[in-house]
């Protein structure tokens, strides 16, 4: 780069290309970053943002193109070569230590170990104060809460010197008022100068938060607008590159009647804590019930242990009137409960990754044939069904599910879930990771399942969504249930508040 | 800012990078020209040692193959070794890392060699079919209890399989040496050579054993793939949440596993005692239980795979063995030559998932 | 039992005709048991002559020629005596090392292969291819199968052969003795009390130490194999631990004596003269000299004179014999030795006649007729007085 720019950007990447195997996963990206100036890395999942941000930070290494920070060319080939250049990363899943005090997190494989503890202290705590923090250096990680770790990774770069921040989805795991905690944080480091990039889908957020956007789309730059002079809807369209409606139908549904009823439900986890502790519900035929609630705070438990899969400690689970805690997994199937729980890694419980569509129709209905031997030719058929139903595309049904791109395989599996047409299924998190035509695929696929009278549960972590989608919103804390609301009259903030253990003044009495 | 320094590091010369999964055909190719290229390292070996690369290759070959006799007893060798990896197969399947073949094998030998040697005046045929039942039941029982433990308490269960291997060996030399010492052998420890009313018939000139492993062969195929309970054991072993999941009782499905595992290797045991030894010895297993996990997964845990690849095992180990006595060379050299067809082999497994990417000439 | 009835009674049988053939051509016995083995003329052979040129053997070794010493190596310089003896080509000779001797499966390969390449001898040296030989001999009759140092056979094409080794240890016994300063001689034994060739050749060794040094105790300390490397040193170092200087053992490898050279102390090899590997130590060693079986069995095969019959040669036919003494042995010990061997070799005396007092107290062979083929070979099973079990 010979000096005709006058403007030195704090990270420049021109004509970015990785490819892994035959996918292309960045395409010739170009991206510039200012010191004092937040941009939002916009994209739909599996549009590259996360490669692109790995590169920057060591973990991979470009095929192609020039990576130039402050101005000059940089050779990332490590995560100590990214923190020597003052790039600092902020991963989605943390990277600490949990039996380590902050402290010790914060200073773990720098340089500078041979500090005297006190004045180490005295270190973190002026950072802390100089971005308006509130940490204490010798609280063991596993003691805080998710925003809390979330600080202290932060704090871990800051210590290290780093100017360039990315942060990968930090809002995925806050509740609405966690994450206007860190965006103020942010702007503060932004006024001191820091150049920050921030990944996410969530529109408001960038809206919320940055000067310029970046947009990313299929492995391609797409385009780089100023916050200021752009709107959701027009990201949207970028993003996913034609117009797309956001709205969600909610229909009402005739003659509903109690299906499910939950009460004063106690679950325990393997460590002896209370995953649920004496929630009571109960769930309608024909209505979504939508749960919030910070990762964590139970909902795994529930499903599971509706579906038989976890022991209840106390209380009673009332499936038409009969109680159905001691079943076995397979009798709660038969009754017609299906559960679908998508965990973080997509694949995880309810599909085999290494058998294809056709072996993973199987899974629950296997045993319905009498004999020795696995009958294929329904499975066969209902999965040939299924692809042209939901369009998911696979080179073939007998193609191992993991090698299909998520919203497929999460087509596959809730697709299964609803074709064993079920009286009442769960949901979890069944839109994670999802593009957004393909969440809306699900939503239309929930809508219909309530309108034929199936009570859905919808676990979910889009407020925007819960709100639009569910009948009512059940909201989870630490295993209790903070509040169910009516989903047409309450608002995010609300919401929020439950989250976090709060109460507010109209609760909805059970029963 | 820093970064000057940095900035002079050079990209590193080259660089592990995750490839596409490969096509079938493709992986297939990779393996052969593997093999060749282990073919070719074995002969440069060879060439170092002195000796002609393509007369010694040669050997093996004819050494395999050269005569009905020759052959025979390259298909000894493969039946246990055959029987074993379809053993180890089924418990792999399920991803339990099943390391104690060779005791199981070991535990089907002595629970046959009790008839062998206690009940030889029984019918031929009942007693061969009380041998064999026997043999599934030692060797079952010696799988069955890793997965007993592994189950209810979640040990480890390569170690625990690894470890009930020397408690079957020693066991072996306590009755040798004890209880079933040959009463004949003036004080020699041995066990006494079984009645020929106890031995395997032949069948070819060679025992029934062959017979028994092609019939496993196709039953393993058959149980895996089209079989309720094969369907289990893929769910179990891709995830224990999600065979819990879709209602199976895992727990069960492990020992069931296990002990199926387990008896295969048993009836590996019982064949070679009763076919090939002729009596229990601390032998009877020989490394073959070690040798059907490398089989096994070269084999992809593909049963017709096994098949195939036992029979070049037992190639390799015949042709060797011609080779010391014709060439003159040790043992050793044989099993060096060995080492490095495998090391290929399974070398190559590297390149089916990641490829190599190097500096760019005069780049940056 | 009866099977055991049985073999020991074809084994007395079997030797029964090895001492009537033998008045012919021995000269004069005083205790028939001394020499046992028809070496010239006299009855048919049982199998049909093989020419020179046709003949092939194959040899089961249980271990690597090249290793330099110890049993394999014996045995493999017995055959090249014999091939050198004979004159046979080397193309008429098959080796397979290193067969396993307690894998039944490795041991029939080995001399199906053999027989594949056209061997119609085998000999095979090692004591746990018995069985295997029993088996196949009949399952191919053409072949020969001459098995060593066990105890079965079929009187046609599979035979036994061994040696008077008592013989020899005695004589090396004599050696330990009159060197033996703390009077505490160590010995490593393969095999407890209930082997009858082992226990036979300590008691011999005790008895060639007593009739030197009466106070002289001996220390015997099994290994529970015949080819142990590891656990033939630690015997070693603990019979050495104990105060013993001199080292005597039946057991394979060198690896005894090596840990006698290391402590400083003396010992007896066996096998082959182990002076080779531990010169500073070995004051002798028993060794074997199996070229003169070897040589024997192939030439009556030759001759069409083949009897199947089981062998058991002494110092008399020179298949055993003591290595040359060390000149740090001690002053008298090459006389006394001489004087003995000459003993035995004449057949005026053997090693085991009575009476022998046992270290539980009890008389073997009260009356002092000598204890016969069947006993030395199977029966003995107590310890001479000057031994201590360790």
């Amino acid at each position: 780069m010979d000096n005709e720019n006058t403007v030195k950007y704090a990270i420049e990447c021109k004509g970015i290309t990785k490819t892994f195997g035959s996918v292309v996963a960045n395409d010739n990206i170009e991206l510039t970053v200012k010191y004092g100036e937040i941009l939002a890395l916009l994209g739909e999942n599996g549009s590259g943002k996360t490669t692109l941000m790995n590169m920057l930070s060591g973990i991979y290494h470009q095929d192609k193109g020039t990576i130039y920070i402050g101005g000059e060319e940089a050779n990332i080939n490590s995560p100590v070569d990214a923190m020597s250049l003052g790039i600092g990363m902020i991963h989605q899943h943390f990277k600490l230590v949990e039996v380590f005090s902050a402290g010790d997190n914060i200073i773990l494989g720098t340089e500078k170990k041979k500090m005297k503890p006190k004045a180490l202290k005295e270190e973190i705590r002026n950072i802390s104060k100089n971005l308006g923090l509130e940490i204490d250096p010798d609280k063991k990680i596993y003691n805080m809460s998710v925003s809390e770790k979330q600080t202290v990774e932060i704090l871990k770069v800051i210590y290290r010197g780093a100017k360039i921040l990315i942060l990968d989805e930090p809002t995925a795991v806050l509740t609405p008022q966690e994450t206007e905690k860190l965006f103020a944080l942010l702007r503060k480091m932004k006024e001191q100068g820091c150049a920050i990039i921030i990944i996410t889908h969530k529109l408001n957020e960038v809206m919320a938060i940055s000067d310029r956007v970046t947009i990313l789309r299929k492995g391609k730059s797409i385009d780089t607008v100023n916050t200021s002079e752009t709107n959701e809807k027009h990201l949207t369209e970028l993003m996913v590159g034609r117009p797309v409606s956001l709205e969600i139908e909610r229909n009402e549904v005739e003659n509903k009647e109690k299906i499910l009823k939950i009460v004063d439900l106690t679950v325990m986890k393997g460590d002896g804590t209370k995953a649920l502790d004496d929630i009571s519900f109960n769930i309608k035929t024909g209505e979504i019930l939508g749960v919030a609630g910070v990762a964590g705070s139970g909902q795994k438990e529930l499903c599971e242990t509706i579906a038989g899969l976890m022991p209840a400690k106390q209380g009673a689970i009332l499936y038409k009137k009969e109680n159905i805690i001691g079943k076995s997994p397979s009798e709660i199937i038969k009754l017609g409960i299906s559960m679908s729980f998508v965990p973080e890694d997509r694949l995880g419980m309810g599909l085999v990754a290494s058998m294809g569509m056709v072996d993973n129709m199987l899974l629950k209905s296997y045993k319905d044939k009498k004999g020795f031997f696995v009958d294929r030719k329904p499975a066969r058929e209902l999965a040939k069904k299924l692809k042209d139903k939901l369009k998911v595309v696979t080179p073939s049904i007998d193609t191992p599910v993991r090698l299909m791109s998520g919203g497929n395989v999460q087509k596959v599996l809730l697709g299964r879930e609803i074709e064993s047409n079920p009286n009442l299924l769960i949901t979890a998190y069944p839109v994670r990771g999802l593009d957004i035509n393909s969440s809306y695929t699900i939503y239309d696929l929930l809508n219909e399942q309530k309108e034929k009278g199936v009570a859905v549960i919808f676990i979910g972590e889009d407020l925007d969504v819960l709100l639009e989608l569910s009948d009512r919103i059940m909201v989870l804390c630490h295993g209790k249930i903070t509040g169910i609301v009516d989903a047409r009259k309450t608002t995010k903030e609300e919401i929020g508040i439950l989250m976090t253990g709060g109460t507010i003044g109209e609760e909805e009495e059970n029963d | 800012m820093t970064n000057q320094a940095v900035q002079k590091s050079k990209e590193p010369f080259a660089r592990i990078v995750k490839k596409s999964e490969m096509s079938g055909k493709n992986v297939a190719i990779l393996r052969i020209m593997a093999f060749l290229l282990a073919i070719v390292a074995g002969g440069v070996f060879i060439l170092c040692i002195g000796e002609n690369p393509f007369a010694v290759y040669g050997a093996i070959i004819s050494g395999a193959f050269r005569s009905v006799m020759a052959f025979q007893g390259t298909v000894k060798i493969m039946i246990p070794l055959l029987i074993t990896s379809l053993g180890v197969t089924l418990a792999f399947k399920m991803k339990f890392w099943n390391i104690g073949a060779e005791g199981q094998i070991i535990m089907g030998a002595i629970f046959a060699s009790y008839f062998a040697l206690f009940h030889d005046t029984l019918n031929h045929t009942l007693l061969i079919f009380a041998m064999f039942i026997a043999g599934i039941i030692g060797g079952g029982l010696w799988g069955l209890i890793p997965a007993f433990f592994k189950s209810k308490f979640d040990t480890n269960e390569t170690l625990f399989t690894l470890m009930l291997n020397y408690i079957a060996l020693h066991i072996v030399s306590y009755l040798r040496d004890g209880p079933w010492m040959d009463p004949g052998s003036q004080g020699y420890s041995k066990i006494a050579t079984f009645s020929k009313n106890a031995m395997l018939d032949r069948v070819m000139g060679v025992h029934i054993g062959w017979i028994i492993a092609i019939i496993l062969t196709v039953f393993v195929f058959i149980y895996i793939k089209y079989t309720k309970q094969g369907y289990e054991i893929s769910v179990v072993g891709e995830s224990h949440e999600t065979a819990r999941y879709a209602g199976m009782n895992v727990k069960l499905i492990t020992l069931r596993t296990m002990f199926l595992s387990g008896a295969i290797c048993g009836i590996a045991g019982m064949v070679q005692a009763t076919g090939s030894d002729k009596t229990l010895t601390t032998a009877v297993a020989g490394g073959v239980g070690f040798t059907a996990i490398i089989v096994a997964w070269l084999a992809q845990l593909n049963p017709v795979m096994i098949f195939i690849i036992s029979f070049l095992f037992s190639v390799l180990e015949k042709g060797s063995s011609v080779l010391q006595s014709s060439y003159g060379l040790s043992t050793d050299c044989a099993d060096v030559l060995q080492g490095i067809i495998l090391f290929f082999v399974l070398g190559c497994e590297l390149f089916v998932r990641y490829k190599f990417v190097f500096r760019k000439k005069g780049g940056a | 039992m009866k099977k055991f009835l049985g073999i020991t009674l074809a084994l007395v049988m079997a030797l029964s005709a090895f001492t009537g053939c033998s008045s012919s051509s021995s000269t004069n016995e005083a205790n028939d048991n001394n020499t046992t083995v028809e070496t010239e003329g006299g009855s048919e052979g049982v199998m049909p002559a093989i020419a020179k040129e046709d003949i092939k053997i194959g040899v089961i070794h249980i271990s690597n020629p090249a290793e330099g010493s110890g049993y394999t190596y014996t045995h493999d310089q017995g055959i090249v005596a014999m091939q050198k003896e004979i004159g046979l080509d080397d193309s008429q000779i098959i080796r397979k090392n290193d067969v396993a001797d307690d894998d039944p499966t490795a041991i029939e390969t080995a001399m199906l292969e053999c027989i594949e390449e056209g061997c119609n001898v085998i000999f095979a040296t090692s004591w746990g291819y018995m069985d295997t030989c029993e088996l196949l001999a009949e399952e191919y009759p053409d072949v020969i199968f001459s098995h060593g140092t066990g105890y079965k056979s079929n009187g046609k094409n599979f035979n036994n052969y061994f040696g008077r080794i008592y013989q020899s240890r005695y004589l090396t016994g004599i050696a330990a003795g009159l060197k033996t300063e703390t009077d505490k001689i160590g010995y490593v034994a393969a095999w407890g009390k209930d082997n009858s060739e082992v226990t036979g050749g300590a008691n011999a060794f005790a008895m060639g130490v007593n009739a030197v040094n009466p106070d002289a105790k001996v220390y015997v300390k099994t290994t529970n194999s015949w080819f142990d490397p590891e656990g033939e040193k630690q015997a070693a170092d603990a019979l050495i631990a104990e105060g013993c200087d001199v080292i005597g053992q039946h057991c394979d490898t060198p690896n005894p004596q090596l840990a006698a050279e290391a402590a400083g102390v003396y010992g007896v090899g066996y096998n082959s003269d182990m002076s080779k590997d531990a010169p500073k130590a070995v004051l002798t060693s028993t060794i074997w000299n199996w070229g003169a079986y070897y040589t024997y069995a192939v030439q009556s095969i030759i001759d069409g004179k083949w009897t199947g019959e089981n062998y058991f040669g002494g110092i008399h036919e020179g298949l055993v014999d003591l290595a040359p003494l060390a000149d740090f042995c001690a002053e008298g010990t090459v006389e006394k030795i001489e004087e003995e061997k000459a003993r035995i070799e004449s057949g005026e005396w053997d090693v085991f006649t009575g009476p022998i007092e046992t270290n539980t107290g009890e008389v073997i062979d009260a009356e002092g007729k000598g204890l016969d083929d069947a006993t030395i070979t199977g029966g003995i099973n107590w310890y001479f007085k000057n031994i201590v079990e360790k």
